[in-house]
């Protein structure tokens, strides 16, 4: 919990297909004063990066290059390290929303987003997490991650 | 004439022909008693011994007979009576149903001959029991004779009811794949679209003054509202058309909302009827609803005071729907020429004119009313 200790800015990964909506993300993250780790394309990358760098923040896609999709990532990453997870899609059809129901994660954003939504998507999220993070640590206060 | 089932002469014929067969049928039955009066008594005569006597009397024996007689005679009559009636109901739908009227023939002729056996056991009318046992023969035989006649009309009948069900199977299977198919393209065109977003986005981060930024901000919101059709399709269960009013609602809240200055609450409220139309129409009008909000958000409220906004749709028996955005802020100006040189407005009067509508801006008592009249034909056009 080093870096903690020290007021930094909260780290993003994007994990997103579309290169230039990911730069889009970039530019709007960087706004919101995250510095933004990683963009990756792949669900693999992801969990990756998302397990061994443990950033504040993980916006995901859905549909993505590679074997796994987004939602998959999800669960692999939450099943390693409790990480805000927000999906950022273009689908809003009852089968993916179902799956996206059906997993862990802390917001769902439709693209083509406003900055607003964004913006209240990720605040939202991360307040979920902090919720979280406490209630953990009250249960298992000997917890060191 | 389209309808034949309510046409007279039809119809009385065939009722002449109903009351001809029954008429036919009682003759034969009633005719012979007629031409020799005897024959009643000759049939009813009793001068034999009842069966009881050939039992011995033996209760065991005679009830059981009974019994079992009995029930196979109220079970052939209610079989009879059912399958007449599934003939009578279903009578135009129903394949050979003369078929199915000698089949409930023969089995109420025998249930008739178990009826009469359970009669002779104490009451010997033995030629009653013959005659209805020869009326069983020829009903029987007659049913015997005709069915192996019918046997190639039924096997066609069953492969092709199996071909209608295979032909049923295959068309929800194809349907099924046109609309994956349907779900699939408007996917990828929100997705292109909000790839172009993105492109104004990052552009409008890159212009040197704030004018330039928004003009790509627009530009953005225009883009924001076409894809905004597609995903209303998603929700929808026809994938050609959409509610007009869901979609605006969306649209109105997605505007007010990207506008987002914090300082300046403007509020919006919607009253939307449903106006069901096709996708081409809907992404006009929701061209034309952006710019409209757009407009309001940017020039009703210059002193930062806020206000309110009214998206209002109405659509009349005529499907001559008017669609409506009122604000109550400064007003136009008095000296505003419509043809100005606002893009936002060329827009709109030139959308206005591809969708057959017209349309009027005015200043009312406290703000600006922008009303659009146009026609949703029966096609959704």
């Amino acid at each position: 919990m080093d870096a903690d200790l020290i007021s930094r800015k909260p780290c993003a990964l994007i994990v997103e297909d579309e290169t230039l909506i990911a730069e889009e993300l970039r530019e709007r993250l960087s706004r919101l004063g995250f510095s933004v780790i990683a963009t990756v394309d792949s669900a693999e990358e992801g969990i990756a990066i998302a397990t061994r760098n443990r950033p504040d923040l993980v916006l995901m896609d859905i549909r993505l290059k590679g074997e796994k999709d987004g939602v998959q990532a999800a669960q692999e990453i939450r099943q390693q390290v409790d990480v805000p997870i927000v999906y950022v899609t273009a689908y809003s059809d009852r089968h993916t929303v179902d799956r996206v129901k059906g997993s862990e994660h802390d917001g769902y954003i439709l693209k083509p987003f406003h900055a607003r939504e964004l913006e209240s998507t990720i605040d939202v999220a991360m307040q979920r997490h902090a919720i979280r993070a406490k209630r953990v640590k009250n249960i298992d206060p000997d917890r060191t991650s | 004439m389209s309808t034949p089932a309510i046409n007279p002469s039809l119809f009385g014929r065939s009722t002449k022909r109903h009351l001809y067969f029954v008429g036919v049928v009682a003759a034969l039955a009633i005719g012979p008693f007629i031409v020799w009066p005897r024959l009643a008594e000759r049939l009813l005569a009793t001068d034999f011994l009842p069966h009881l006597y050939c039992y011995l009397s033996n209760p065991a024996l005679v009830w059981t007979h009974v019994v079992a007689d009995s029930l196979i005679a109220i079970a052939y009559f209610v079989i009879s009576v059912t399958v007449a009636y599934v003939v009578y109901k279903a009578r135009r739908d129903i394949p050979l149903p003369w078929m199915l009227l000698a089949f409930a023939v023969f089995i109420l002729a025998c249930g008739a001959t178990h009826f009469v056996e359970v009669i002779t056991v104490w009451v010997p009318v033995y030629i009653f029991s013959a005659a209805v046992k020869v009326v069983t023969a020829v009903v029987s035989v007659a049913t015997a004779v005709v069915l192996p006649f019918t046997v190639p009309e039924v096997l066609t009948l069953v492969r092709r009811a199996k071909t209608s069900q295979e032909v049923t199977a295959r068309l929800r299977a194809s349907e099924e794949r046109k609309e994956a198919l349907l779900r699939e393209v408007h996917h990828r065109v929100k997705n292109n679209l909000a790839v172009i977003c993105s492109l104004f986005y990052l552009q409008s981060t890159h212009s040197k003054d704030k004018e330039t930024g928004e003009i790509f901000r627009d530009m953005e919101r225009r883009v924001h509202s076409m894809a905004l059709v597609h995903e209303t399709l998603y929700g929808s269960e026809n994938l050609g058309r959409i509610d007009f009013a869901e979609y605006a609602h969306a649209l109105a809240e997605d505007i007010v909302s990207s506008h987002g200055s914090p300082g300046v609450p403007v509020q919006l409220k919607t009253k939307l009827e449903r106006v069901i139309m096709n996708v081409d129409l809907a992404v006009l009008c929701g061209l034309i609803l952006n710019e409209l909000i757009s407009n309001a958000l940017k020039h009703a409220f210059p002193d930062g005071v806020g206000g309110k906004i009214k998206v209002t749709l109405r659509s009349d028996p005529e499907s001559i729907c008017s669609l409506c955005v009122e604000d109550n802020g400064v007003g136009i100006p008095a000296n505003l020429d419509v043809k100005t040189k606002s893009l936002g407005l060329r827009l709109v009067r030139t959308l206005i004119r591809q969708i057959g509508g017209s349309f009027e801006l005015v200043r009312v008592d406290q703000g600006t009313s922008a009303c659009l009249t146009f026609v949703v034909n029966q096609h959704g056009r």
